[in-house]
């Protein structure tokens, strides 16, 4: 008997030797797994081929985020439609909102596409800006940052390591940057359209120019009316490329790649998005070689 | 007054005069902001629920028809009338208090007025994964009691749910502990005490019984809430198990009964997700209730057992984004008094499909045929049919979906 206790004693101290990172979505899993090295334990809650916006409130997901002691999300309501829940019902006060366990990146970022007026007349609009800074890569090294920063304050005791991690993972980072924009470069003016507005920052890097979306508003389903004046805009603009997302039906896509000269790609948002994109660097690779190929 | 004095006054009103002047222009309104507090205004959501409704039953029929001893009237607590029905327009607010609490309010407002649905507060941040609730709340027994109609899969709740816990469900004042335990698996057990129920299983009051029965009411709280539930993934289906006890007094006017009930429940959920968007989500509850305690319509009164026991089974289908459609089967199979059956299994069939143009709007269409109702002093039951086409509309705060 002494014995067991002994055992679940050490077991136990042996689980609590690293910090529980619960987060939303795979490219923050990926970059907290980065920066914290094996001083953390990584649980994404979201699957990256599915839309960020729906995320399933699964009673799993509570689980996890109960066991959290520290939970890192992307922000700017993206998560609003499914980790309020999430947070309330877990019962864990480490990770309420304003704690210490509590690390929102999108306060770390400035939005683009904050609308200057906001109804749902609209669709469902994101009032606070752009969230999907995620397809961005520019941007990563702010977030690690803020990663690396949260995880000191939470263990200062492994500084070193963390800053560590951080310096190692940066300087590779600025290596893939630059050989990004060289590939990026002759697409510099080329025009598309997006089904939602969720490359908006990869293109605003790249000064690629987006003319339309798909759905005639955020959150809102295409309908025939909008897709045949978005016939004449693209043949108008000469737009090349349909950008077109993993998780939403891609008939109307090809209907319009049928329509107009804009030939259809499927990107990745999200690490493990598509199977290419199985690392935050192949997310990247995977968006900037279907674009170049 | 001297003369300065006059001058100085003048002098301080030419100089006042244009200051008050631009106070009154919108641009040099600084003060106000100073002060602003509108960054702490509550989440605030208004859901409004409308109906049109048309059944084989006039409405003045309505009120000779019951099940299990309970009136039909009583089941209908939206889309009562035939022809429009605005069943309420519910008002919520939602916010932190401090460090230590959340606080929730539910509204009701309908023609006839204004019902506080629940008011409580949450504790957000108790050790060990406990959470305290106090206040008016839907109680979390079973799966549906704790979901507001607009959450609801159909436009009304099952048979079972109405005659077993009342068309509110268990929703009084009471406080309820709540703990996740540390399982490789979803594992919440909850505990909660309220003052009574919502009569038809749980009612507590003082009343003369027609036999000229004193009957004095239960010491309050006396209702005890208690339940188990689990919850896996198997790949991108989810299942849930959840096993719920309601026990306590049971002294009711309407019924002229004096003793306690207790209601068992099981509920099963099984949600399939095929994408985002599109699901398909098997869902049943069985329940059991035990009555035990005095009938007060006859002298001397009669000690009387009653265990009646129902269930319903249902499944929706989520098509996309916008398209739902699902069925419900509702029965009451067993229904005992003193060891003799005495009656046939009373059905319900139900049919829904809905339409949701986003995520803040939808209309629902659906179509119930039931032959589970008795009209007074008849044996059979009469042949129900209902159809109901429903619009729900939701205005402010994002109401985060459960699941």
């Amino acid at each position: 008997m002494k014995k067991t206790i002994l055992l679940l004693l050490i077991l136990s101290t042996f689980v609590f030797a690293n910090i529980n990172v619960v987060v939303s979505y795979p490219f923050i899993g990926a970059l907290t797994a980065k920066i914290g090295g094996d001083n953390v334990n990584v649980e994404t809650l979201a699957k990256g081929s599915w839309d960020p916006h729906f995320v399933v409130p699964r009673p799993s997901l509570i689980r996890k985020v109960a066991q959290a002691d520290l939970l890192i999300i992307n922000g700017a309501q993206l998560e609003i439609g499914w980790m309020p829940p999430l947070i309330n019902k877990s019962s864990n006060a480490r990770i309420q909102p304003g704690s210490k366990g509590f690390l929102d990146l999108s306060h770390s970022l400035t939005l683009i596409n904050k609308p200057s007026s906001v109804s749902r007349s609209g669709g469902d609009i994101h009032p606070d800006g752009n969230p999907h800074f995620s397809t961005d890569p520019y941007l990563i090294p702010i977030l690690a940052k803020s990663i690396a920063n949260r995880l000191t304050l939470l263990d200062p005791t492994n500084r070193d390591v963390y800053t560590q991690n951080y310096q190692t993972f940066i300087t590779h980072w600025d290596t893939k940057l630059e050989a990004w924009a060289k590939q990026m470069k002759p697409l510099e003016g080329t025009k598309v359209v997006q089904y939602h507005e969720l490359y908006n920052y990869f293109l605003k890097r790249f000064h690629l120019i987006s003319v339309g979306n798909i759905e005639p508003l955020p959150g809102i389903s295409p309908s025939s009316r909008h897709t045949l004046t978005l016939i004449t805009q693209m043949n108008e603009d000469k737009v090349s490329y349909i950008l077109q997302d993993v998780y939403h039906n891609p008939k109307t896509a090809k209907f319009l790649q049928g329509k107009t000269s804009a030939k259809m790609l499927r990107l990745p948002h999200d690490v493990n998005a598509v199977h290419e994109a199985d690392s935050l660097e192949h997310l990247y690779d995977t968006i900037v070689n279907e674009l170049t190929r | 007054m001297s003369k300065s004095s006059i001058f100085k006054s003048l002098t301080l009103g030419t100089l006042i005069l244009p200051v008050l002047l631009m106070a009154q222009d919108s641009s040099y309104t600084s003060y106000s902001s100073s002060f602003n507090q509108s960054a702490f205004i509550p989440d605030i959501a208004l859901i409004v629920d409308m109906s049109y409704t048309n059944r084989n039953v006039k409405d003045s029929e309505q009120e000779n028809l019951s099940l299990l001893g309970n009136a039909y009237p009583d089941y209908v607590e939206f889309n009562s009338n035939n022809g429009f029905n605005l069943n309420y327009a519910e008002l919520t607010l939602h916010s932190d208090v401090d460090q230590l609490f959340v606080l929730d309010g539910v509204f009701h407002f309908n023609t006839e007025g204004v019902e506080i649905e629940e008011a409580y507060f949450t504790t957000r941040a108790l050790p060990l994964n406990f959470k305290i609730k106090g206040g008016k709340f839907k109680s979390d027994f079973g799966r549906i009691n704790s979901q507001h109609q607009h959450v609801w899969d159909f436009a009304d709740a099952p048979l079972v749910y109405t005659s077993f816990l009342s068309a509110e469900g268990i929703n009084n004042i009471g406080l309820q502990a709540q703990w996740l335990a540390p399982t490789p698996w979803y594992m919440m057990a909850g505990i909660e005490l309220f003052q009574s129920g919502n009569g038809t299983s749980f009612s507590n009051e003082s009343f003369t019984a027609i036999n000229n029965q004193e009957v004095e009411a239960a010491t309050a709280p006396n209702l005890v809430v208690a339940y188990l539930k689990n919850s896996i993934d198997i790949d991108d289906t989810t299942l849930i198990l959840g096993i719920n006890v309601a026990t306590g007094a049971n002294k009711s006017e309407a019924n002229q009964f004096d003793g306690s009930s207790t209601v068992y429940d099981i509920d099963f959920t099984s949600k399939s997700y095929f994408d985002s968007y599109s699901y398909l989500t098997f869902q049943t509850e069985v329940m059991y209730r035990d009555m035990d305690g005095d009938n007060l319509n006859s002298l001397p009164s009669i000690q009387d057992a009653y265990n009646q026991a129902g269930l319903y089974a249902q499944l929706v289908y989520a098509y996309d984004q916008n398209w739902r459609t699902g069925i419900r089967y509702d029965t009451i199979f067993k229904d005992t008094l003193n060891d003799t059956d005495n009656n046939t299994p009373l059905n319900r069939y139900t049919v829904m499909a809905e339409y949701n143009p986003s995520e803040f709007t939808r209309l629902r269409a659906q179509y119930s045929h039931s032959d589970a109702f008795l009209e007074q002093g008849e044996i059979t039951p009469r042949n129900i049919d209902e159809f109901i086409l429903e619009l729900n509309i939701a205005i402010g705060s994002h109401g985060a979906h459960s699941f």
